[in-house]
């Protein structure tokens, strides 16, 4: 029994006719094979970076001559015996896991409450208002949002200006190691709060007044009941922002200004400034394996199955 | 002797901005009683409930426990165990430590905590699955946990928010049996919401029948479906036939009145202060009381007799329950429930019968 077809939505219409000239195409369609069909455009995705590491591996084996600027043409493992000797390269590899680690620690503890307020108020102002002003940064890149922090934390700095105002001689709040740090924190928080926000929406309302009415006060609701609750989405979030500050570049370059140099800039500066390929490889391919083994550390401390993927039969 | 109630309301009202979820609710609630709040989804039976366990502070009004007012009491200080409607067991824990949770958060030393968790579990019949997680265990198996956590710490009061509603029929109707059994066993003041009219006739001492955030009814289960006070309750609970008419002349609790030109005589259960003919009212009869005969001749005791037609006929397995068309009452339709498995599919859809009850079981109430 067929009724008015206009009664449908437009999409189901689209969707009649993309089906109809699919079918005139392919008739037999893709059968079985369709998932996979469907999965290839990503697979090849990925085919290109595992390409271009590849790339990478096989260079950052190989010695620049520095004389004749050409690279050698046997394997060796001199570059990675230099960046893991070199002092300056050693501090520079410290920098990036420390920094990386405490920028993910001080991100998280503020993201909590912050993703905890937006997703429990019943106020929808109060939603909106801190939606928006975790998106508001979002949408500004984080070189600009770096140059901005210039303006405001610089010598001549709105934050100077208004110490000098009150005859507090100007401090030198940039290039240095909090800075860079700071920038790092504001720039991970959106990431974060974005990470937990699904996994407190997740824990109904009811498990915390079923706690309170066995007894818990507010703070042993949060400890016992709440934050085991959202550990998933602290891990994820965890790893997100993690990843993401050991491998910046902006934050350091720009608020460290060279004298606070993570792995990215180091790989830069060989690259583009001594171009020596070799070399920055080395220290590329370092990096993807300290932040691989940080991974697997954490995955092996709290169990993959808490990013809850797959593991609906737990 | 004037006991202090275990539990008692009186004029507690409550609004969601400018909707009055529970309007003067007053009651009274004896210990070890086990009282039933029913009524339809939007009948602020779970606010109510919600306002008892102190989630939400009512606008006016007083909430007491063992006489003492709750107003200044937070959740988590009274002395009240809760299952939720979804059960809200935390899903991080074994059935065990969900059982232990009240017991640490009160700081009971742990060989007390192993005890009562024993002794609990083995209540609701749980021994020997305390290590599964809650998503090991079964629908059933996860309300005997939340049961189990509510009382471990030996509440003043147990409150239970439809726990049962998600629940298959059988299963159901099973919990029902067991929160019963339970509740006598250690003979904890229960508060239970349902819209579940079989429900609360089953497992209640005493029934508040609720509807639009004010009780309806307050009585025993008997009371409630024997004599409903008004034609909210009596359609709500069992399965009632409504007619609209006027009043014609009273003597008594004894009435006359007019339904589509009929004359009935029925049982008047409204004050019967000043009322005037031509009034408007309200009858009932239910569907268990209306009887069917073939022939007229086979009417023995019904005051009331009409010819109607089958419009329909369900069988329910251990009943049957028509619905018939009587044109001397403007076509309304009447439904009949029969037990008798001898009558069982004896009348057929579109087949001509004759219809009846008794006066004594018509209820004639006045429309406000």
């Amino acid at each position: 029994m067929r009724r008015n077809p206009s009664s449908y939505p437009l999409t189901w219409h689209l969707m009649d006719i993309l089906e109809a000239v699919f079918s005139k195409i392919w008739p037999k369609g893709g059968g079985l094979w369709n998932p996979y069909l469907m999965l290839s455009p990503a697979i090849l995705l990925i085919g290109l970076l595992v390409l271009g590491l590849g790339y990478i591996g096989d260079i950052s084996l190989r010695t620049l001559d520095t004389s004749t600027f050409l690279f050698s043409e046997e394997w060796s493992l001199t570059n990675y015996e230099r960046a893991l000797t070199e002092p300056f390269i050693r501090s520079v590899i410290w920098r990036s896991i420390l920094g990386a680690t405490i920028v993910t620690m001080i991100t998280l503890l503020l993201a909590f409450p912050y993703t905890y307020v937006m997703v429990r108020t019943r106020s929808a102002f109060l939603r909106k208002f801190l939606l928006i002003a975790l998106f508001l940064p979002f949408f500004i890149g984080q070189v600009v949002r770096a140059y901005g922090w210039l303006i405001i934390l610089g010598k001549q700095g709105i934050v100077n200006d208004i110490l000098g105002l009150v005859g507090i001689e100007p401090l030198r709040m940039l290039f240095n190691y909090p800075s860079v740090l700071f920038g790092l924190v504001q720039y991970m928080f959106p990431f974060a709060v974005l990470m937990l926000a699904p996994a407190l929406t997740a824990i109904p309302e009811e498990i915390e007044a079923a706690s309170e009415s066995l007894g818990a006060s507010w703070v042993e609701t949060m400890l016992h009941v709440v934050l085991p609750m959202a550990k998933p989405g602290l891990i994820g979030a965890g790893l997100v922002v993690l990843t993401l500050s050991l491998t910046d570049f902006a934050m350091p370059a720009i608020l460290g200004g060279g004298t606070q140099d993570f792995v990215a800039n180091a790989i830069y500066d060989q690259f583009f400034r001594t171009s020596d390929q070799g070399f920055g490889s080395s220290l590329a391919v370092i990096l993807i394996v300290i932040g691989s083994l940080l991974v697997w550390v954490i995955f092996m401390l709290v169990g993959a199955g808490t990013l809850a993927l797959g593991a609906k039969d737990k | 002797m004037n006991r202090i109630p275990a539990v008692s309301a009186s004029n507690v009202w409550f609004q969601f901005g400018d909707v009055h979820a529970v309007k003067n609710v007053g009651f009274e609630l004896e210990e070890g009683r086990f009282l039933t709040v029913l009524g339809p989804s939007g009948s602020g039976k779970t606010t109510l409930l919600r306002l008892i366990a102190g989630f939400q502070q009512p606008n006016q009004g007083e909430i007491f426990i063992k006489g003492q007012t709750v107003r200044e009491v937070a959740p988590n200080k009274r002395s009240i165990g809760m299952v939720f409607q979804r059960l809200a067991l935390f899903p991080h824990m074994t059935a065990s430590e969900n059982v232990a949770f009240p017991l640490k958060m009160r700081r009971f030393d742990a060989r007390m905590i192993s005890e009562r968790v024993k002794k609990y579990l083995y209540l609701v019949r749980l021994e020997g699955l305390g290590g599964r997680r809650i998503n090991e265990l079964s629908g059933g198996q996860q309300q005997r946990v939340a049961i189990a956590r509510a009382l471990v710490f030996e509440p003043d009061l147990l409150l239970l928010d439809e726990p049962l509603a998600a629940l298959d029929r059988k299963l159901r109707e099973e919990m029902q049996l067991e929160f019963r059994r339970i509740q006598k066993e250690l003979g904890v003041t229960t508060i239970n919401v349902t819209h579940d009219q079989r429900e609360a006739l089953v497992v209640s001492d005493q029934i508040i029948v609720m509807n639009h955030g004010e009780i309806q009814q307050d009585a025993t289960p008997l009371e409630i479906y024997r004599s409903p006070s008004n034609p909210f309750v009596a359609n709500f609970v069992g399965v009632t036939n409504l007619f609209h008419g006027t009043l014609e002349s009273l003597e008594g609790q004894q009435v006359v009145i007019r339904i589509s030109q009929q004359m009935l005589i029925g049982t008047l259960k409204s004050e019967n202060s000043t009322l005037a003919q031509g009034v408007l009212v309200k009858a009932t009869v239910r569907a268990e009381q209306v009887r069917l005969f073939r022939r007229q001749s086979e009417n023995r005791d019904c005051e009331v007799c009409f010819d109607g037609r089958v419009t329909d006929v369900i069988f329910e397995g251990e009943r049957i329950l028509y619905e018939l068309s009587v044109a001397a009452l403007s076509n309304t339709l009447i439904r009949v429930i029969h037990h008798d498995q001898r009558d069982f599919s004896t009348f057929e859809i579109g087949e001509t019968v004759f219809v009846g009850w008794q006066s004594r079981d018509m209820y004639v109430f006045v429309v406000d």
